[in-house]
């Protein structure tokens, strides 16, 4: 989804009237009736929470004692007491492995499956297939593929002479597994955004090219990534985002561990809430958690218009 | 129009790039393709099979053989097992009726909120449709904490309603997915119909609904799968066995009997075989539903 | 003012959705009980079974959730009124608990029910006790003492003085005798010169980085404490007293090679890695709580016996704790509650659990029929009953203190592996505990 695709029906248009005739007053209030409750919802279960995420941030809570007003203290003690600078770290670690390497796949993958030789379609099919499967349940099995003896990975390298890590109580591969899951899960579905990406290229510029003596690679270069900006930056920030999220994975996988080295924001933050029952840290978290993705979209979105091309003819 | 002039460029850059044998360049690139095709679908079709080979297998099964091979024969004990002694079939119950009720509210909602966004004129329309596009910007997880304590001070902790509620009555990405759609359809329909003194209402039952099919199924799906898959939010929000959904069935059915792959894993697919089954039936929707999004001008 | 409206109405609607227990019919009425540990629970079941024969309207559902999520699961469940009647309530978050108004005041109830407080053991009264109010009638006690490989003594020809003695830096009978117990691979000991502390066959003694059943009691016996008293919003961590009793474990018996290394047994050690090295006979003493009997019996392949802690410069002093069933201030059955809150602090119910050998029992005249027990099943606990009726120190109790006690145990962890000296180790547990126990 492009939000400059959204707002560009929503440029505001020359010359409309002030008043709203009679025979539209029905028609003002139907419209109001019809989007009643998607607004009762947003402003429900989405401004309020905002708002209130913000006031929660500066008391001290357990939900069952009187709430005590702290002021910003907490934007500080979560970072010298509740290990909120690691998890940053660590998130920010899951969001470089996941994201570019996710990317690369599904891209690579889009540029290979979009060939119409037979069996193209199928396989295109089947790596799309992961992306609806319950993250929850995908973990227990990636628990049992990584299993230290009785999973597959560790037995396939023991035919190879390898003795297998223990991926996930190493810290060194924990965090690499977790990545390997969501990757696993997404790259197909983002393979199809690039596949469409692709398809909108006209075969007119790849001529072009080829007839002033670009090779494929540098075709590749010139004509299909700056054609694909668009759907690049969609991709990217979709999967930041949610990969500053990330929960059922790591829950399941790592709970955190070993140690803290899997402890990412969102997974604090639960903890910090749901079994410390410190309702004033947690929202400080989120609000700090909010305003790093919120910088970072940002970027992101800076950094692809100083380059985008748009123009295809 | 494009298989003329796309042979040609595809022709000379071959034979620019294959000197020596032409025929073996090509059948050495075909191989490596299909090589490529192979392994990717292993990797993305391992988990499942292998998965739905140790459900079907006994304990000792599972840890004594490779997990390659085929159980034989197939038992259906885990599955018995997780339905009948841990509260399978209450899980699988919750989940449905949760997730039917959430996408059933969800996508009626987001088609007509996102109906008068697009196609009916008034006061504020275009504030309040950035205000929806706005809040597309919060990450659950800052909503999560606030709408706990909500939960908690209405007495809603612990019951069905808390499940869905925040879903149930649209939400801005279905409303905006639909708004997309809806102004595709030219507002001449719209206008005819209305001259001819049709209400909104109807407008919007007879004529907007039957064409607006391929976006209400996907809007349909996306909340369903969401539904399904959420754990989070029901993690958090339920604490009895009685009102737990699948997600938090199996996480806490995996904590509890981690290596007891058998069971664990049987427990797992009853999650993912649904999702499966849905893909198979609704794959090719899924695929043109990206183009409906809008992403490529 | 939607907003409110919206609240309102999901009141109302909350009061439709009572898709919750419909409670009894038939004047019978239900009772959850929560507790944690599968082995005790045999032993509750009897007494239960006992209790609803002599209260036929009283049915009591034993739902056992386990210790890791145990007090998370009951304040979340307390929050969305789904908490059991009655639940088990440990030290580490008594102090919460009562702060958050979860646990009844049951002196009013205990004056009109003429029960005798004198019968229990003074020490847990106060431990449960807050001012005036109390909050559970004392069902059990723990003391920690040493269990030792009698088998691993005899080959060894080691007899095992009747008392030790340590002071910080070594002095006193405990040290050497514990040279004289540790044995490398080569079969010398480590009072020999030929001893090879890169082959340790057999540590003498294995301490957990725990604060009941580790250092905490050597601590004690300097007369240091984790938080200065009972519900203290501050830890004492860097006190002398903690700092020399610390080093005694970490440096002192570390660098001798008689106590079990960290690297080897874990920084935040468990008690099960220490366990498992005691059972294949790489370590002779372990040093552990009371409730252990039951798995240590199961698992050696050898005889055990009991002696008591080593005793230091201010005496013997083992770390005091026991166990209360609370009873939940939002129980439908307060009546019923507390009749079966009764029951378990009964002589009656105490004593089945003592003699079964589940607990000690915290009436005082009970505690022979759990002596009794083990040793028909060969194991002398006489040294846990010795040291409760010598001198003890209570379990730290303040709002928080089991968050502050893990923020400790993680940052005591580099001292226990060496590569911290104990002072940093303490000041960062001291701030970190200090943040905790103050924000509870």
């Amino acid at each position: 989804m492009s939000v400059a695709t959204a707002a560009t029906g929503l440029l505001p248009k020359r010359g409309r009237a002030a008043a709203i005739p009679t025979a539209d007053r029905g028609r003002v209030r139907t419209a109001f009736l019809l989007l009643l409750p998607s607004l009762v919802g947003v402003a429900l279960f989405l401004v309020i929470p905002v708002i209130m995420v913000i006031f929660l941030s500066l008391t001290r809570w357990n939900l069952l004692t009187p709430l005590k007003w702290v002021g910003l203290s907490n934007y500080v003690n979560i970072f010298r007491f509740d290990g909120m600078g690691n998890s940053l770290l660590v998130t920010a670690y899951y969001v470089l492995l996941n994201i570019p390497i996710q990317t690369v796949v599904a891209l690579g993958l889009a540029l290979l499956l979009r060939s119409k030789r037979p069996g193209s379609g199928v396989v295109r099919t089947i790596a799309v297939l992961p992306f609806l499967a319950t993250p929850v349940a995908m973990a227990v099995v990636w628990n049992w593929f990584f299993s230290p003896t009785t999973g597959i990975i560790n037995q396939f390298l023991a035919h190879l002479g390898i003795t297998g890590p223990a991926w996930l109580s190493n810290a060194a591969t924990a965090m690499p597994v977790v990545a390997f899951a969501n990757i696993w899960q997404y790259a197909g579905y983002n393979m199809l955004f690039f596949l469409a990406g692709l398809q909108a290229i006209p075969p007119s510029m790849y001529e072009a090219a080829s007839l002033d003596g670009a090779s494929k690679w540098q075709q590749f270069r010139q004509v299909t990534l700056p054609l694909l900006r668009p759907t690049m930056l969609f991709v990217l920030v979709t999967g930041v985002i949610g990969s500053f999220q990330v929960f059922d994975t790591v829950y399941v996988m790592t709970a955190g561990g070993p140690g803290n080295a899997t402890e990412v924001v969102n997974l604090n933050i639960y903890n910090t809430a749901f079994a410390g029952f410190r309702i004033g840290e947690a929202s400080a978290m989120s609000v700090v958690l909010f305003l790093v993705i919120l910088a970072v979209t940002v970027v992101q979105f800076r950094y692809f218009n100083k380059r985008t091309t748009y123009e295809i003819a | 129009m494009a298989t003329a002039t796309s042979e040609a460029p595809a022709a000379r850059t071959a034979s620019a790039a294959a000197k020596p044998a032409p025929r073996l360049g090509a059948s050495v690139r075909v191989t490596v393709f299909y090589l490529l095709l192979l392994i990717i679908a292993i990797i993305f079709m391992a988990p499942y099979v292998l998965s739905i080979f140790a459900a079907f297998k006994p304990l000792s099964a599972i840890l004594s053989q490779s997990p390659l091979r085929p159980p034989s024969p197939p038992t259906l004990a885990n599955f018995r097992a997780i339905f009948t002694q841990y509260g399978f079939w209450r899980y699988l119950g919750n989940t449905l009726m949760v997730t039917v009720i959430l996408t059933a509210g969800q996508v009626t909602f987001s088609l007509m909120g996102a109906y008068a966004f697009a196609r009916m004129e008034f006061p504020g329309r275009n504030a309040l449709f950035w205000v929806y596009l706005a809040t597309l910007m919060v990450p659950n997880v800052v909503t999560m904490v606030p709408l706990y304590v909500l939960f908690s001070h209405s007495g809603l902790l612990n019951t069905y309603w808390a499940i869905f509620l925040p879903y149930v009555l649209g939400t801005p990405y279905a409303v905006f997915l639909m708004r997309q759609y809806l102004m595709t359809i030219p507002k001449e329909v719209m206008e005819a119909a209305r001259l001819d003194g049709c209400s909104e209402s109807y407008i919007l039952r007879r004529i907007i609904v039957p064409i607006s099919r391929p976006i209400i199924i996907t809007a349909t799906l996306l909340a369903f799968v969401f539904g399904w898959n959420n754990f989070l939010w029901p993690l958090i929000v339920t604490n009895s066995n009685q009102f737990q959904v699948l997600t938090v069935g199996i996480s806490n059915f995996e904590s509890n009997f981690t290596v007891q792959w058998n069971l664990v894993l049987a427990g797992s697919l009853v999650a993912l075989v649904p999702m499966v089954i849905l893909f198979a039936i609704f794959q090719k929707h899924i695929v043109n539903s990206i183009s409906l999004t809008g992403i490529n001008r | 003012m939607m907003a409110l409206g919206i609240v309102l109405l999901s009141m109302l609607l909350s009061g439709c959705a009572g898709w919750g227990f419909t409670g009894s019919g038939g004047g019978k009425v239900t009772l959850t009980y929560a507790l944690w540990d599968p082995n005790e629970q045999i032993g509750y079941q009897k007494s239960i079974d006992l209790f609803e024969k002599l209260h036929p309207d009283i049915q009591v559902n034993i739902e056992n959730i386990p210790y890791g999520s145990y007090e998370q699961k009951i304040t979340a469940e307390f929050i969305t009124g789904q908490a059991p009647d009655l639940f088990w309530v440990n030290t580490p978050w008594l102090g919460t608990f009562i702060q958050d108004g979860m646990l009844t005041n049951l002196t009013p109830l205990i004056k009109r029910a003429h029960i005798n407080m004198a019968q229990y053991y003074p020490a847990l009264v106060k431990l449960h006790s807050r001012g005036p109010a109390i909050y559970g009638l004392p069902k059990d006690w723990d003391t920690i003492a040493l269990y030792y490989n009698k088998r691993y003594f005899a080959e060894h020809h080691i007899t095992i003085p009747a008392s030790l003695t340590w002071q910080p830096g070594g002095g006193g009978t405990f040290l050497p005798f514990l040279k004289r117990a540790t044995y490398d691979t080569s079969g010398h000991n480590a009072l020999s010169p030929q001893f090879d502390p890169a082959h340790v066959a057999t540590y003498a003694l294995g301490v957990d980085n725990d604060v009941q059943g580790g250092w905490g009691n050597y601590v004690a016996e300097l007369g240091g404490k984790v938080i200065p008293h009972p519900y203290a919003t501050r830890a004492s961590m860097t006190t002398p007293a903690m700092n020399q009793g610390m080093s005694f474990l970490t440096r002192t018996l570390t660098d001798a090679h008689v106590i079990v290394p960290a690297t080897e047994s874990g920084p935040n050690a468990n008690g099960n890695n220490l366990l498992q090295m005691f059972d294949q006979g790489q370590v002779a003493m372990w040093e552990a709580g009371d409730w252990n009997t039951g798995g240590v019996k199961a698992s050696a392949s050898f005889p055990v016996g009991t002696i008591p802690l080593p005793i230091g410069p201010d005496g013997r002093v083992s770390i005091f704790n026991g166990l209360i069933d609370g009873l939940n201030t939002h129980t439908p059955h307060p009546k019923q509650a507390w009749e079966l809150e009764q029951w378990l602090g009964s002589a009656r119910s105490e004593a089945i659990l003592g003699s079964g050998g589940y607990v000690w029992p915290a009436i005082k005249s009970l505690d022979p029929l759990f002596l009794r027990h083990w040793q028909k099943e060969g194991i002398n606990m006489n040294a846990f009953l010795l040291e409760a009726h010598g001198k003890v120190a209570n379990f730290p109790n303040s709002p928080g203190v089991g968050d502050a006690l893990t923020e400790i145990f993680n940052d005591l962890g580099p001292a226990w592996l060496g590569t911290e000296p104990v002072s940093t180790a303490l000041q960062h547990a001291e701030t970190d505990a200090n943040y905790v126990l103050s924000t509870s």
